[in-house]
Formats: structure tokens, C-alpha cells, sequence
């Protein structure tokens, strides 16, 4: 799982001097408002599901907010066993706990595990200022090794719409160009205007000299999601579009008189737009009375040109209603979609997967799994080569699976050579059917399948494709399935 | 036993071939796109040494019995098709090889010296005389082809009372081997000399997709020996045809064995080369106590699970998933899918290997708890070929206003370097999901010709063509038809309308406009033609295609179907098809 490749990382290793300041005590300065963040991360294995990966630290800094929380990205803690927080200066450190945490928007919220503790001695929390625009000047804050502030200018460049963890989630970000210098504690930053809070740093690359903010606009309504106990996450329409600069083009779907519109190439099954009856070729020409450019874009009042998705994840939330005005087969038709958010855990291969493990059962030595993004990604950066060509499709095409009424794609990944397995040991990779003549929509089925024994002690197991159907007998498997556990495998499911 | 599985190409591009330093044309550098099947089991026949061969320190010290004159050099000029832009010409390029003679003007030697040859020119090593020679049979599944010189006069001439080589059998392990022919470093005919190392089956690089016997033998082989004699007592042991460059690995050449060479000439002596045959089945074995039991058989040891019998394929409505094949031929077949043939344990595809289309096999089968037999009519397995490198063939292509058409094959995989994962899937699940059925040609939008009218549709090229102008695509043909003939979308007449596989946008050009478009898009990017079609190969298997009109429907019903008690037997396919029918790995 190679998520957090290099390339994301704050590549600091730059000796660059830029306008450095050493910020007087006067309002909030780094010293008095951030606090270091110390996390171990351990990935989990999908060759071994079992198992997780070897510990690795990551060190970044906090903005401390109201009530001793402490503002990260959600990236700083990812598959987090353990995590800490220091004062800047003193010193002191405590355990502690994710309050609030959205992979999507790539934000946490952590709370100290003991109140008692003295991490937030003599610290005061950050206000908010989300009004930043193209032009500004902003501070990214950092700590010296003696707990000393460092505030570096950056410049705004522009305001955009753009990814900033999860592959296809994206979001408002403020570019900004400047030059910031390698220092401990530096994976996550926080960015302040006036000494207010206006996002976090989310990428830095030191041959640019450019970086990512992640904007306080989205800070600000996660915090607020967050408040009332119940998270809900950012809403999504759940389309994916064409332009329509092709005038030809416009022409033919009847939209030529008209000024901008989308053409809607696919609907998530189960999102916002499938379920309010957006279909496949439907022309959206605004999104909540705003005009829809036929690149995808509308005119925000203060960024200017913007993707429509900021109208659906910037300005509405998980139970709002938004109206869009649409061309079908030529006639105008207007839309009221309530919004909502299709969870990872909602699509038939999750797209992202953290802070627990791959969902697995062993059965005799047949190891069956979940599909999810994150499996075929641990084949590496060239994953779409490399990893098994079948599932690489299914995730590119989940449709047919789909309609076949499966809620997860479950699949035999490997075989552990047993009694229970001979002969089955070169069988890898192939998507399963149905065991014991009950179709598998997920692993849960699979575990109930293998536990209804047939009265002649043998379960069946059929695949899509080759070898079509294999058979293990139920006594010898649960040998071998203690065998296993004697072995060494702690545990032989994950079905939650 | 493995399944059909798809993998990275560099798994496979194991060797290089041995026609000397070809001097390649600027496009279409294979081996090509990532996917890469693994091809074939297909296996050779063992045979047994014959048994007045002398023992093994013995063989092969002195050369001077050699027929020298027998073992030509062969000069080709190549015209390499160009997928990329395939009204081009071509690169031109050329390279050497060599050959030897077999029989009255008979010259044996790799396919792959001969192939996309212009002109071919054969030199023994004591006459100056180059004569001009053709390409009389070429098989790219074995990488073997037999020339002839033009003119018997020349043969005269050049090759009286010069005595064709004989061809021997299988060399023994470690006994000495030399090789002969005209590689790199010099002029004058070489000879290098080593031991027999190892006897296996492998790919042979020229097609990518056919598994045989091969022999590996670390006498220096290089570029220039392919298709040079590799002898033993003064006769043929095999033909030089690939090996590894010297990063990779050292002294291991590899040689075409007897029984590949005995095949091939025995297939051509009716005038036409058939090609190897295949089941094109998968098969599971029988290991697992448990499966066994499900299947209702005794514990002895014997029989092999159908996995799937590809419908184009040979065992097509004949073996059924689930099915246990006992024995072929009556060889007994192990539970690990070997049978013992002459004392020697060998693949079940080994009586596949030495049977020629239109032979059957014998199976004995269980089936529902109960024993059959059956029989299967061999024929090669054609949807396999468009995973095989292409030779010999002008692309085909329709061009339209801009918009390029070419059926998806290897070479146009490669040529347009194509990573979009639903062409890939229709490239890799061809035969396997039976996608020809629906789709005997799948025609891909390979490139747009940029043009006023057609700028904005850039970004689909790559994916698959599914309707234009209301038409469905299943071969190249239809392309041309729905441009040039009355067909048209149901309300959009002003229009040609092209709709893409899985993609909702379609690509539309306005009809008028277009027409002009073509011709100016023809002049400005120096389109010499705009279209070549040839018609599909696979559209010789009878009895798939009858039903096209009902689509996918149709077919699937069809396949489902109960068949009825009297097998149909598979048809034998018309012997007039030109490409190398890649084996199918079937156990």
C-alpha cells in the first residue's frame, strides 16, 4: 500500500532561504499555537492479510483549536498504531486519540488521551480566517528543534479545485509559491494569514517551489460536521462528465443555443444523482442557480472560474437538496437532488481502505479476500501492468458485478499448499461464485456457506472462470485450519 | 496445469530471434502491448533415438563428412507493414540467415528469416552466385518455413550433385552437437560446437504465443545462425533458431527439434500448410482426494478436470465443464495430466502435438458418474491469433474523415502502444470470454487525424467501436459500409455517429462537412489510400457466425443449450487461411 509514495511527502530537502521571519510574540505566533505530532504507522499486508507491516514514524505539526483538539491531515495519521502529541517547546508528550477523521478531505482532529496532560501548557488556539484569496501573502508555520516559531511566506497563486488524498476526491485548494526549508516535525503544516488559521500545507514540491493548501473553508465545515457527534462526511453528485466544446457536438444533443452544460457520461450506481434519476447523456447546464461552463466550471464570486463539484463539496452538505437544470433528449427538465455521500465502504471495491484491515477468511488453506482499490495497488506503482489483469478490470468496470447483485467482489487470492488444498496450490486471482450453492455477494456469505456443512462433507466452490470448480473436504480443512493457527496465523477471518 | 493467465510481457520476451542484424524500420517494434498469453502447451512428440546411434563420446569430431555446399546462406530484403500508419509502405530493411537443403530445390530455414520478405536471395559457400529463391511454405507457429529457388535452371547450376542433409532424431543429453551457418563476425560460413543440454518445451519467440519442444544446446548460436542445420554424426539434430542476448543469460542457444521439423514437413506435403491443431481446453488436475470424490471417481489415480472447452476450439460442444478425461489416444491420463508415451512420462498434449487438422483423438470420459467415449477432430484454435505476431500481412484500416479504424491484433496493440483497460480486456478475453462471437473483429478506434471537424474527439481514441450510423460493428467491413453505405442514426440523418464501447458520449461528425474533410484530411496528412480490408479469419469457423443478426443473445442461448446425444463434430476449417494458429495451452 504505497499511498504515501515520495512524491507526496514534503519533499524538504531544499536549502533555499526565503523570507524567513522570526515572528514576534504579539497574536498568535507557532510557538503558542501548534504542537507536534508524532505518529507510527503500520500498513496491513493484502499478501498476508493477517499481518500488519513493519512500524514507520511520521512527524508532523498541529494546529491546536478550541477545547485542546488538535487540527492534522488525515494523510499525517493514516493506518495510525500509535500516536502522540509533544509541546513544541517543553516537551511534554501524551497518548492520543483520532476525535474526527475524513480520509476524503484528508482531515483529523485528534484529543489528547489524558486530560491532565501538560501538552497544551501555555498554548492558545487558532482562530479561522477563510477569506483568502488569489494574491495574499500567507505564513507557513513550522518549529525550530528548540521549540523556536519559524514563519515562512508563501504567495497565493490561484484558487482551484484539485485532489488531495484519496485518487478522484477532490476539493478546494489554494496553490501558493514559495520556498520552505527541510525541519523536523514537517510532514503537515499549518498556513496562517494575520495569524489566523487559513488551512493546512498538503504538498510541497521543492523543484517547483509550489505547494497545496488544504483551505480553511473545508476546515471549517468538517469541524462543523463533526460537532454534533454524528459525522457525515462530504456530499458527492456520484457523475463523471464530458465538455461540450464540440459545437458539433452541441449541436446534437440540442444544447446549441444554450451557453455551457456537462454532458453526463456515467451515474454512480446508489449516489446522489442515481438516485435522484440523473441519467447517462443528461446535459446539466447549472448546478444551484449556477451556470455550468462547457468545461465543467462556473464563475465563483471570489476565486472566479471553479469546478461545479466545489458547489456540491464546498457548498452544500450530506442532506441538502440542490437543484440542477438539465437537457434530456433535447427538452430542459429541472432536478432536485438530495445530497449524499456513497461511502467507500458502499462501492462494490472500495477505492480506499484505511485504519483497519483487508477483509479475509481462511478455509483450509484457501485464502479468499475483498476486492478493494488498495489490493491492487499493493502491486506497486504499476499496478494496472502488474497486478492480476481480472481485477484490474473489475475495478475499471464494476457494473456487470454489479448488476449481478453482489455488494463485494470476493475472491480467491491465494492457496496455502495443505492436505485440504493439493493440487489446488497454482489457483490464484479468480473471482468466486458460490460456494456450497449459495452465491457470494460478500465475505459474511462465504463464512455462512463454509459453516452449512453438505452431508457428504465436501464444499463446493465455483469460479467465474478457470478452474470453474474445485472441492475441499469440510474435515480435513478444519485440521489444517488449527494446523494454521498452531502455525502461526493468528486468525483465520476478518469479516468486519 | 495453469490456467490461461495473462502476463507481463517481459516474462515472455525471452530471447532474441536469430536472422542477422535486421536493419529495422522506424515503427512497429514488437514484442508488444503488456498482455501477453502465455500460449501453449502445445507439445512435440517424443521420439526415440534411433538405436544405431553411435555412444555419445564419439559423435561428432570430425567435420570433413559435412556437406558444406548443403548449408546456404539466405539474403532477404523485408518490407515491414506498418500498423501505425498503414497506408505507409513500410520500412525497409534487410538481414540474413541461413538454410539448408532438404530436398530437390528445398531449402529449410526459420520463418522468421523469411518473413515479411520482398526479395530473397540463396548463396552456397563455394559459388558466388546469388539466385533468387521464394518462400514455397512458411509456418510462423513453428517458426520453420521451406523455400525453393525460382528457376530450376539456377538449382541446376548451383546445387548438382550437392546431397540434401539428413535428418536424424533427438540427441541424447551432453552428447556434442555442432552448429552451422552464417551468423555475425565474418563472411565465410561458421561452425560452433557444444553439448545437448536440455530438452523442454518453451515459447518460441517468433509468433509469442506457440509452446514446443525445444532443444538447448550452448554451442555459440547468433544472430545469422537461424535456420542453419544443427548436426550430429553429419546429420540434422535441429534447426538454430533463438536464443538469449548475452545479458541474460550465457551459452544457452536453442534449437528446433526433429519431430517439429518432421511435423512440418510432413503437413506441407499436400501442397498447404495446416498449422498445429489444439484442444483448446483447460484442464484441472485430479490430485485432491476431496475433488475426486465429488466427481465420483475411485482413488487410482487417473483423469484430468475439464476447466473450459473454448466453443471455437476443437473440444467445442464436445467437453463440458466438469468433465473428466480419462485417456486419449488409450494412453491412461494421470491425475497430474501426464500419459506415458514410450517409456517416457509427457504431457497429454503431447498426442495433440503430432496429430495434423482434421485427425481425431480418442477420449474416454466421465461424465455424470458415468464412462464415455468420445471423440474430438482436431483444428487449430484461430482466436488465439490475434494475440500472435503478425507477419506477412498489410494491415487493414478503414479511414474516415479523420478517424482511423483497424481490427485489434497484436501489432496494432503494439503499434499504438494502447494501455486503455477495456481494449486490453477485449485483447486479453478474446477467446477466453468468447468475445468473437459478438465481436469477430473487434475494431478499435486507433487514431484521429486532427481536422477542423473532428478537434475535440482526441481524447477517445484507443477504445472500442460498437455502432456507427446505427450499425453494429463486428468486422472492419461494417466500418466502411456504415460510412459509405445508407445507414444513419434514427433522427440524426445530418450525422455519422460513432458510439464507443462503455463509452456514453458519443463522436459525431456532421455528414456534409465530413465528406469534404476526408478528401482535404487525405491530401494534407498524405493519405495514399483510405481503406484495406481483409476478411477475418475466424469467420471460417462454421457454425459460430450463422446467428451474428441475434447478438450476444443468440449466442449465449446457443451455447447453453443441451447438446444432443450424437456429438456434431467441429467442421474442419478451410486449409486456405494464412496466418499461424497460435496453440492454446490446454493443461
Amino acid at each position: 500500500m504505497n499511498f504515501l509514495s515520495l512524491s507526496r511527502l514534503l519533499a524538504l530537502a531544499i536549502f533555499v532561504t526565503a523570507p524567513v521571519v522570526r515572528v514576534e510574540a504579539q497574536k498568535s505566533t507557532p510557538e503558542k499555537s501548534i504542537v507536534r505530532v508524532n505518529a507510527t504507522l503500520q500498513d496491513y499486508s493484502f499478501l498476508r492479510p493477517w499481518e500488519k507491516g513493519a512500524p514507520t514514524p511520521r512527524r508532523g505539526l498541529g494546529a491546536v483549536l478550541e477545547g485542546n483538539r488538535v487540527l492534522i491531515t488525515a494523510e499525517m495519521c493514516v493506518n495510525s498504531s500509535y500516536l502522540e502529541l509533544e509541546h513544541p517547546s517543553s516537551g511534554a508528550r501524551v497518548t492520543a486519540r483520532i476525535a474526527g477523521i475524513d480520509y476524503e478531505a484528508n482531515l483529523a482532529v485528534l484529543e489528547p488521551a489524558n486530560s491532565d496532560s501538560k501538552v497544551f501548557e501555555g498554548l492558545e488556539p487558532l482562530a479561522f480566517d477563510d477569506s483568502v484569496t488569489a494574491g495574499e501573502t500567507l505564513n507557513v508555520w513550522q518549529i525550530e528543534d528548540n521549540g523556536d516559531g519559524v514563519s515562512t511566506d508563501v504567495e497565493v497563486l490561484r484558487v482551484d479545485v484539485g485532489r488531495y488524498f484519496i485518487p478522484g476526491s477532490v476539493f478546494l485548494l489554494y496553490q501558493v509559491k514559495g520556498s520552505l526549508q527541510a525541519r523536523t516535525n514537517s510532514f503537515t503544516l499549518p498556513v496562517v494569514k494575520n495569524g489566523k488559521l487559513v488551512g493546512m500545507l498538503l504538498s510541497y514540491s521543492s523543484k517547483e517551489q509550489t505547494a497545496s493548501v488544504l483551505p480553511a473553508p473545508i476546515v471549517k465545515a468538517f469541524l462543523a460536521d463533526l460537532e454534533d457527534g454524528e459525522y457525515e462526511g462530504f456530499p458527492n453528485l456520484g457523475i463523471s462528465f464530458a465538455q461540450t466544446l464540440d459545437e458539433t457536438f452541441r449541436e446534437f444533443t440540442k444544447i446549441a443555443d444554450k451557453e455551457g452544460g456537462i454532458f453526463v457520461r456515467e451515474v454512480g450506481k446508489g449516489g446522489s444523482a442515481d438516485k435522484a434519476g440523473i441519467k447517462k447523456g443528461d446535459v446539466i447546464l447549472s448546478i444551484a442557480g449556477q451556470a455550468i461552463d462547457s468545461r465543467g466550471n462556473y464563475n465563483h464570486p471570489k476565486y472566479g472560474k471553479l469546478s461545479f463539484s466545489h458547489l456540491v463539496r464546498g457548498g452544500a452538505k450530506v442532506g441538502d437538496s440542490i437543484k440542477l437544470e438539465l437537457i434530456r433528449e433535447g427538452e430542459p427538465l429541472s432536478i432536485e437532488v438530495p445530497l449524499a455521500r456513497k461511502k467507500a465502504e458502499d462501492f462494490l471495491i472500495d477505492p480506499y481502505m484505511f485504519d483497519r484491515g483487508p477483509k479475509y477468511f481462511i478455509y483450509g488453506g484457501l485464502i479468499f479476500q475483498e476486492l478493494t482499490l488498495p489490493y491492487l495497488e499493493s502491486w506497486g506503482e504499476d499496478w494496472t501492468n502488474r497486478a492480476p489483469f481480472n481485477l484490474v478490470y473489475a475495478n475499471s468496470d464494476p457494473h456487470p458485478f454489479e448488476e449481478e447483485g453482489r455488494e463485494k467482489l470476493v475472491f480467491l487470492s491465494n492457496v496455502l499448499k495443505t492436505p485440504s488444498t493439493l493440487g489446488y496450490e497454482s489457483i490464484n486471482s479468480v473471482v468466486l461464485s458460490k460456494v456450497n450453492g449459495v452465491f457470494i455477494k460478500n465475505i459474511k456469505d462465504l463464512s455462512a456457506a463454509f459453516a452449512a456443512v453438505p452431508e457428504n462433507g465436501l464444499h463446493t466452490i465455483e469460479f467465474d472462470d478457470y478452474p470453474k470448480v474445485i472441492y475441499i473436504d469440510d474435515r480435513v480443512s478444519k485440521l489444517v485450519n488449527q494446523q494454521l493457527i498452531q502455525y502461526g496465523i493468528a486468525q483465520l477471518e476478518r469479516l468486519e | 496445469m495453469n490456467p490461461p493467465r495473462f502476463l507481463p510481457s517481459a516474462v515472455l520476451s525471452l530471447g532474441f530471434a536469430l536472422a542477422a542484424p535486421i536493419l529495422q524500420s522506424q515503427q512497429g517494434s514488437l514484442p508488444g502491448p503488456r498482455l501477453v498469453p502465455p500460449g501453449a502447451a502445445a507439445s512435440a512428440p517424443e521420439k526415440a533415438p534411433p538405436l544405431d546411434m553411435p555412444p555419445p563420446e564419439s559423435v561428432q569430431t570430425d567435420i570433413s563428412e559435412i556437406e558444406f555446399d548443403a548449408i546456404v546462406r539466405v539474403e532477404v530484403d523485408t518490407k515491414q507493414p506498418n500498423y501505425r500508419v498503414p497506408w505507409n509502405v513500410g520500412g525497409m530493411g534487410s538481414g540474413n540467415g541461413t538454410g539448408f537443403l532438404v530436398g530437390p530445390n528445398r531449402f529449410l530455414t526459420n520463418a522468421h528469416v523469411v518473413s515479411d520478405s520482398r526479395l530473397i536471395y540463396i548463396k552456397n559457400v563455394s559459388d558466388p552466385e546469388p539466385y533468387k529463391a521464394r518462400v514455397l511454405y512458411v509456418a510462423h507457429d513453428c517458426d520453420l518455413a521451406l523455400l525453393e529457388l525460382e528457376s530450376e535452371a539456377d538449382f541446376e547450376a548451383g546445387f548438382k550433385g550437392i546431397q540434401p542433409l539428413l535428418i536424424s532424431g533427438i540427441p541424447k543429453l551432453n552428447t556434442t552437437v555442432i552448429a552451422v551457418g552464417y551468423p555475425i563476425g565474418g563472411d565465410r560460413i561458421s561452425v560452433t560446437r557444444g553439448v545437448v543440454s536440455r530438452i523442454d518445451f518453451r515459447g518460441y519467440s517468433h509468433s509469442g504465443v506457440d509452446n514446443h519442444l525445444a532443444i538447448q544446446i550452448d554451442a555459440a548460436i547468433n544472430p545469422g545462425n537461424s535456420g542453419g542445420p544443427v548436426l550430429q554424426n553429419n546429420q540434422v539434430v535441429g534447426v538454430a533458431f533463438q536464443g538469449y542476448s548475452g545479458d541474460v543469460a550465457q551459452n544457452t542457444g536453442y534449437m528446433i527439434p526433429v519431430p517439429v521439423i518432421e511435423r512440418f514437413l510432413k503437413d506441407v506435403e499436400d501442397g498447404d500448410y495446416d498449422r498445429y491443431v489444439d484442444l483448446a481446453t483447460s484442464f484441472l488436475n485430479l490430485l485432491n482426494p476431496a475433488q475426486r470424490r465429488a466427481l465420483g471417481l475411485p482413488n487410482d489415480g487417473i483423469g484430468v478436470m475439464v476447466g473450459q472447452a473454448d466453443a471455437a476450439g476443437s473440444a467445442g460442444g464436445v467437453l463440458k465443464t466438469k468433465d473428466v478425461v480419462l485417456s486419449i489416444d488409450g494412453h491412461p491420463i494421470a491425475s497430474d495430466g501426464f500419459i506415458e508415451i514410450e517409456g517416457e512420462r509427457v504431457d497429454l498434449n503431447e498426442i495433440i502435438e503430432r496429430k495434423f487438422s482434421g485427425d481425431t483423438v480418442a477420449l474416454e470420459i466421465w461424465r455424470d458418474g458415468k464412462r464415455e467415449k468420445t471423440s474430438v477432430t482436431l483444428k487449430r484454435f484461430i482466436p488465439y491469433l490475434i494475440q500472435a505476431v503478425q507477419y506477412d500481412k498489410q494491415p487493414s484500416f478503414v479511414l474516415y474523415a479523420g478517424l482511423q479504424f483497424q481490427p485489434l491484433d497484436r501489432n496494432m496493440m503494439a503499434a499504438h502502444s494502447i494501455t486503455d483497460l477495456r481494449t486490453r480486456y477485449f485483447y486479453g478475453f478474446y477467446g477466453d470470454d468468447e468475445i468473437y462471437r459478438e465481436r469477430p473483429e473487434v475494431v478499435v478506434l486507433t487514431e484521429v487525424l486532427p481536422d477542423a471537424t473532428n478537434t475535440h474527439i482526441q481524447t477517445f481514441k484507443h477504445l472500442v467501436v460498437d455502432q456507427i450510423n446505427g450499425k453494429k460493428i463486428t468486422i472492419l467491413q461494417d466500418v466502411y459500409d456504415a460510412f459509405h453505405g445508407d445507414f444513419h442514426e434514427e433522427g440524426h440523418e445530418e450525422y455519422h455517429v460513432v458510439r464507443l464501447v462503455g463509452e456514453e458520449r458519443p463522436l459525431v461528425l456532421k455528414r456534409e462537412e465530413s465528406a469534404v474533410a476526408h478528401d482535404r484530411i487525405k491530401s494534407q496528412y498524405n493519405v495514399s489510400f483510405d481503406h484495406f480490408i481483409e476478411k477475418p479469419e475466424i469467420l471460417e469457423i462454421e457454425g459460430l457466425f450463422e446467428k451474428s443478426e441475434d447478438g450476444k443473445e443468440g449466442a449465449k442461448a446457443d451455447k447453453d443449450a443441451p447438446k444432443p446425444e450424437s456429438e456434431e463434430k467441429p467442421k474442419e476449417e478451410s486449409p486456405k487461411a494464412e496466418e499461424a494458429a497460435p496453440a492454446k495451452k490446454a493443461a
